[in-house]
């Protein structure tokens, strides 16, 4: 019993990227934060424990820069904080998901939350291939879930509306960004968080193989800047405005 | 645009996590409550409820001060609270300020055990809103003459006299309240609802608009007893709470310049004048170096006293550089910052002309800037110089 909460340290979304010499300068990024649909599933997380569903055991893949967002993590609530320290963007999606398979394993819990893609990669494929490595079932883009004996009912934005899935554990859930209030820290779970001990792991200690990456990033780029904004002045430049938004941006 | 706070000097690297992550919890709430709502706010002259609910949920009030419930933070992270609340607005630091180191602190340091236990954790929970009356019409810069006085009637005190301009005083649960006891100031508990004790608004501000200021009645007001509290007598008492809120006040101004700071550096980088940003005329630079230079400076005088108040090492003058500086610089700067903004620069799109207004009233109180200048001028000579008599 327990929940696991994957949880991926990625820029924040405000700070300024810069790619010298073909690769995203990290020592340039100023702030670094959990990825926000992963706060959804360790808010979600927390509120199942509140509910009486055992601990929440925050877990999660990156270099030693990445244990803060465990910190983070413990001064709203969570129990245990595992870090399986790597290189930073040395792995694949599959090493990752590997890894943190193992990691989930040795925390012994059946309920696996995390974010339905990473602010920075976008891939959204964590959840599905921890599923996947483990065996357990999974339902993704979820807003809320309670829990009922061993089901768990989660709600999810389907193609006709909101979908109500009931799953029996052991499953993971990935998350969408839902009406759920994020909890803020306080002094007092900043200075509990402060106390917790993070626990860790390597691939070695996990006894996963990562020395075969099947991909290989050759280059970064920064996406091409936006052309200027254009700017109309005065009721002559009405006809002009509304054939664009007619005809350009088809919006009307 | 994300806020990037000006740290020049990285004084973020000689912070400890506790301490960030205290900051950076201030900054995300200040980003997400006080920003979007401040003119409102200012413009009907509140103090949001909800802030008050939120701020002591966060845990903040009291930063520094240990045991009943209080946070028990270092003075550093107490620093960096004022800085952020005051990023947003001098009003939000006032509320805090007054809270912690003016109401909280008088009964942490001197209150009896059961003061303590009966009005601390409720106070840094924000439950209970606490405020400090020393001033008076008559007696502001020396309050060492005020006029109110206690009378010991046997089984209770009674309290007569009039506190002015005294922050939260008509949100206030509790007052603390210093008045003379056979002609020796003391402080005491007054309770909302105390018979003889009224606390109505004032009005009218052009200044700190978000944050509540009173003046405090009391006509033959009676109170119990146990509420003097016994560990302080004299001046003394009113003076050692002063020192924590102005040391937290060399912080804010810090919060309010760097929010200045920003909004010039924004706004001169986008207007362009005779062809060109304005941000590329030298004139406006050496505006934009002066401000850089200022706050780099002013923080780390207030990151130093920080560190002489976590260890115990600082003098009273200290802290009196220290306030009077950062709000003098903070004050130029927003004025500077005004000038670089226009036109723009009066609007309540930008928060430069609510910075500046708010400043002027920080620069007045927990004593005004000549007044610091005469706390340093008498421990530089020897030779007091506020008054004419020996
Ligand atoms: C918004 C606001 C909130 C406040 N909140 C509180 C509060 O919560 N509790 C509280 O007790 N008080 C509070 N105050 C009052 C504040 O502390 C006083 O205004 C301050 O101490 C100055 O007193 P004064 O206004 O009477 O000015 P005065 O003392 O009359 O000073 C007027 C001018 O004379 C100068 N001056 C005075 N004496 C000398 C001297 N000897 N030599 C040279 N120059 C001198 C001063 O520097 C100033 O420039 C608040 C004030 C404001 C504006």
């Amino acid at each position: 019993m327990g929940v696991a909460v994957l949880l991926k340290q990625v820029p924040d979304t405000t700070a300024k990227i810069s790619v010298t010499g073909g690769r995203v300068d990290e020592s340039s990024i100023t702030k670094w934060s959990i990825s926000p649909y992963d706060e959804y599933a360790l808010e979600n997380a927390i509120k199942l424990k509140e509910s009486g569903y055992g601990d929440v055991v925050v877990i999660t893949c990156g270099p030693a820069r990445a244990s803060k967002c465990l910190t983070e993590a413990a001064a709203v609530g969570a129990d245990k904080l595992i870090h399986v320290v790597t290189e930073s963007g040395s792995l694949d999606s599959i090493q990752i998901q590997a890894l943190l398979s193992a990691a989930v394993k040795e925390s012994s819990c059946d309920v696996v939350m995390c974010g339905k893609q990473a602010a920075d990669t976008n891939s959204g494929s964590t959840g599905p291939g921890v599923a996947s490595a483990l065996g357990y079932s999974c339902v993704g883009a979820v807003t809320e879930v309670s829990i009922e004996g061993n089901v768990i009912s989660a709600t999810r934005l389907g193609p006709l509306g909101l979908e109500e899935v009931e799953v029996e554990t052991p499953c993971v859930f990935t998350f969408d960004k839902g009406d759920t209030e994020l909890r803020r820290p306080n002094v007092r779970g900043i200075m509990m968080a402060k106390k917790k001990p993070i626990d860790s792991l390597t691939s070695d200690d996990l006894g996963v193989d990562t020395s075969n990456s099947m991909v290989s990033v050759e280059s970064h780029s920064s996406p091409p800047e936006k052309p200027p904004g254009q700017k109309f002045v005065g009721a002559e430049s009405v006809p002009a405005v509304v054939n664009m938004l007619r005809n350009d941006a088809n919006v009307i | 645009m994300a806020y990037e706070a000006l740290d020049f000097y990285d004084i973020d690297s000689l912070l400890t996590e506790e301490e960030r992550m205290v900051r950076d919890m201030v900054r995300d709430w200040v980003e997400e409550r006080v920003l979007p709502n401040i003119e409102d706010a200012c413009r009907d002259g509140i103090f949001p409820d909800e802030w008050r609910v939120e701020i002591g949920e966060m845990g903040i009030l009291g930063a520094p001060l240990k045991g009943y419930g209080c946070p028990g933070l270092s003075y550093i992270a107490y620093g960096l609270i004022c800085q952020e609340l005051e990023r947003g607005d001098s009003g939000v630091r006032s509320f805090a300020s007054v809270q912690g180191s003016l109401a909280m602190y008088p009964i942490w340091d001197f209150g009896s055990e059961e003061q303590k236990e009966k009005y601390l954790s409720g106070m840094a929970k924000g439950e209970l809103v606490g405020c400090f009356g020393l001033t008076e019409p008559d007696y502001g810069s020396n309050p060492g003459d005020m006029i109110t006085r206690a009378e010991d009637r046997g089984d209770h005190f009674l309290l007569n006299g009039a506190k002015m301009w005294i922050t939260n005083g008509t949100i206030a649960d509790i007052a603390v309240v210093w008045a003379k006891l056979e002609g020796v100031i003391r402080g005491f508990i007054v309770e909302k609802g105390d018979e003889g004790f009224s606390a109505p608004e004032m009005k009218g501000k052009h200044s700190l608009k978000a944050s509540v200021t009173s003046e405090l009645v009391f006509q033959d007001c009676k109170i119990p007893k146990d509420r003097l509290i016994p560990g302080v007598k004299g001046i003394r008492g009113p003076l050692s709470c002063l020192n924590n809120a102005r040391y937290g006040i060399s912080w804010g101004a810090i919060g309010a310049a760097q929010s200045c700071f920003n909004s010039a550096r924004e706004y001169s980088l986008s207007r362009i004048q005779f062809g060109h940003p304005i941000a590329s005329f030298q004139l406006v630079q050496n505006k934009l170096s002066w401000m850089l230079r200022e706050i780099t400076k002013g923080q780390l005088l207030a990151y130093h006293m920080g560190k002489k108040k976590d260890d115990g090492s600082w003098i009273p003058e200290q802290i009196s550089l220290a306030k009077m500086n950062n709000v003098d610089m903070a004050l130029e700067i927003a004025r500077m910052s005004r000038d670089i903004h226009g036109a723009n620069g009066i609007l309540d799109e930008y928060p430069v002309m609510r910075h500046m207004a708010n400043l002027e009233s920080v620069k007045t109180y927990e004593g005004t800037h000549d007044i610091h200048n005469l706390i340093l001028g008498r421990h530089i000579t020897g030779i007091q110089s506020f008054t004419r008599e020996p």
